[in-house]
């Protein structure tokens, strides 16, 4: 396949990253300028080279714990989102092979998850402050709950498009319902529950960044954007919003990765809609 | 379809609601989870009734919410629309458009609105910046796939039968995206219903939903909030199935591009 590192579609990749770096820094270039010259109002609009010192001073900054401020609320964010993720693949897993095993579980929960699944996380936080209070737990299930329903959907999915003939094939064969469960059911709704767990990712991301700015935490990159709105400091908004776009990136490409070693190399990625 | 099996079928949906709600409310009942905490569905009807009667309110706040909505919406559709399509079709713009587009894409909506709180100020503007941009780039996407996802030979076709740049656009390059354009506005109503209900709790001065969950917890008011949530997801299930519902059935699938629904 490979005929060359420079075959035609990586000169045209790099050739697109370039435009794009050039693209990128002109924009910032010109937004720097116009705030030199004072056209923008400074208190609204922070300049590039501010936002960038004021997240480096951030960096620089210690918490009391002797750590730098900034890496203690991306690592806040990042271990509730691994938490919520998690419970919300162990509960929407299991559940989702209950529901497409068994018809008469599908036909009681299929109601109670399409009324639920719509409701967008962040709107069952105030209860769940009643219940847990300010912090940690509020959050983490609140992020669980918005990523479990995608998770448990798509697997219930997944196990129910397994074809019958697969499964009479196996049982012909002297195949016991252990191997057939996980020689044939897990993974042929391999790729389903991958579909779930990208789409549960994205919105228990989200979900957690939104409560962290209602449920007061301390730290956390939701916490953090919101709180520099108290103190007027625009700045750290804008470098919160981009740490937010590029650790999302992160863990985007991380996914991908995952994806390429397991799904794509068993040759079962789904075509993905959004 | 019959009306007696759309009857049965919808009777088959109420069934695990009902019971689920029984259940919780002798669970209730009989005080084995406190409702001072969790509620109950009777009190949660009855919560509801006092919200209308004598004083509407619950009705305000969801007229104010759905024209937020409305309006939101219609902004990001119409630009998000239009922006789709010029980028579909010029190839520099792509070039240059795409990946700021996937950068902006992955920042959360809610993210936004401590910035727009700052620039515009807490109210409405906030609230609908908010709504716009949640659905806006779910709509620019779907509309640019579904233009460069149209095949080059049916444009050639097209050229060589005479139809001028306007026709093609409105004859092959329209339909032929439609399919993506309207699954585009499909997931843009519920990220904008999601918009809506974060932006509130965080910038509504008069009212809302969202406002309504968010200021019943000062006062543990549990009911309230069981209002609000029945509320947004029964809205949210109205919206997607009626509205676009209707649109899919009167567009692609008279048109032939989508199997029918069962």
């Amino acid at each position: 396949m490979k005929t060359g590192i420079f075959n035609k579609s990586t000169s045209r990749f790099f050739l697109q990253a370039i435009i794009v770096f050039a693209v990128f820094m002109s924009l910032l270039l010109l937004w720097e300028a116009i705030s030199f010259f004072g056209i923008l109002n400074p208190s609204l609009i922070s300049r590039p080279s501010e936002i960038f010192l004021d997240m480096w001073k951030l960096f620089l900054k210690r918490s009391p714990a002797a750590q730098s401020v900034l890496l203690v609320h991306i690592y806040s964010s990042l271990y509730r989102l691994f938490l919520a993720f998690s419970l919300a693949a162990g509960v929407g897993i299991s559940l989702g092979i209950l529901m497409g095993y068994s018809q008469r579980i599908r036909w009681f929960l299929e109601p109670l998850i399409t009324l639920a699944m719509p409701v967008p996380g962040i709107a069952w936080a105030p209860i769940f402050m009643i219940w847990f209070g300010f912090g940690d737990p509020t959050i983490i299930s609140v992020g669980a709950l918005a990523a479990f329903f995608p998770i448990v959907y798509n697997t219930t999915t997944g196990v129910r498009s397994i074809e019958k003939e697969f499964i009479w094939a196996a049982r012909s064969m002297g195949a016991d319902r252990k191997t057939i469960f996980f020689k044939v059911l897990l993974p042929s709704s391999a790729p389903y529950i991958f579909t779930g767990f990208k789409l549960g990712l994205a919105r228990g991301w989200r979900t957690i960044i939104a409560v962290e700015m209602i449920a007061a935490s301390l730290w956390g990159l939701g916490f953090m954007i919101f709180d520099a709105r108290d103190y007027l400091r625009p700045s750290i908004i804008y470098g919160g919003i981009i740490i937010l776009a590029v650790v999302y990136l992160f863990i985007e490409g991380l996914v991908k990765l995952v994806e390429r070693r397991t799904i794509a190399k068993w040759g079962m990625v789904r075509p993905e809609a959004m | 379809m019959d009306f007696k099996v759309r009857l049965s079928r919808f009777l088959r949906f109420l069934f695990p609601l009902a019971v689920c709600l029984a259940v919780w409310e002798l669970l209730a009942f009989f005080d084995i989870l406190n409702p001072n905490l969790v509620s109950s569905p009777s009190r949660i009807i009855w919560k509801m009734y006092e919200l209308v009667f004598p004083n509407p309110i619950l009705l305000v706040y969801l007229g104010r919410s759905l024209y937020r909505l409305a309006l939101g919406y219609a902004l990001g559709a119409v630009f998000g629309i239009s922006l789709g399509i010029l980028m579909g079709m010029n190839r520099y713009l792509y070039w240059i458009a795409s990946p700021v587009l996937s950068l902006l894409i992955s920042i959360p909506t809610i993210a936004w609105v401590p910035l727009f709180l700052f620039t515009v100020g807490i109210g409405d503007e906030t609230i609908l910046l908010a709504i716009f941009l949640g659905c806006f780039f779910a709509i620019v996407y779907n509309t640019m796939n579904g233009i460069r996802s149209i095949k080059k030979e049916l444009i050639w076709a097209s050229q060589i039968m005479g139809a001028d740049r306007k026709i093609i656009f409105l004859e092959v390059l329209l339909p032929g995206a439609s399919v993506s354009i309207i699954t585009g506005l499909r997931l843009a109503v519920g990220y904008s219903w999601r918009a809506l209900v974060g932006a509130e709790m965080l910038a509504s001065i008069s009212g809302g939903i969202g406002r309504m969950i968010y200021a019943a917890r000062a006062f543990n008011d549990v009911n309230t909030m069981f209002t609000g949530l029945i509320i947004i997801a029964v809205g949210g299930l109205l919206i997607d199935h009626l509205v676009l519902g209707w649109l899919e059935k009167k567009t692609i699938e008279k048109w032939g591009m989508v199997k029918k629904r069962e």
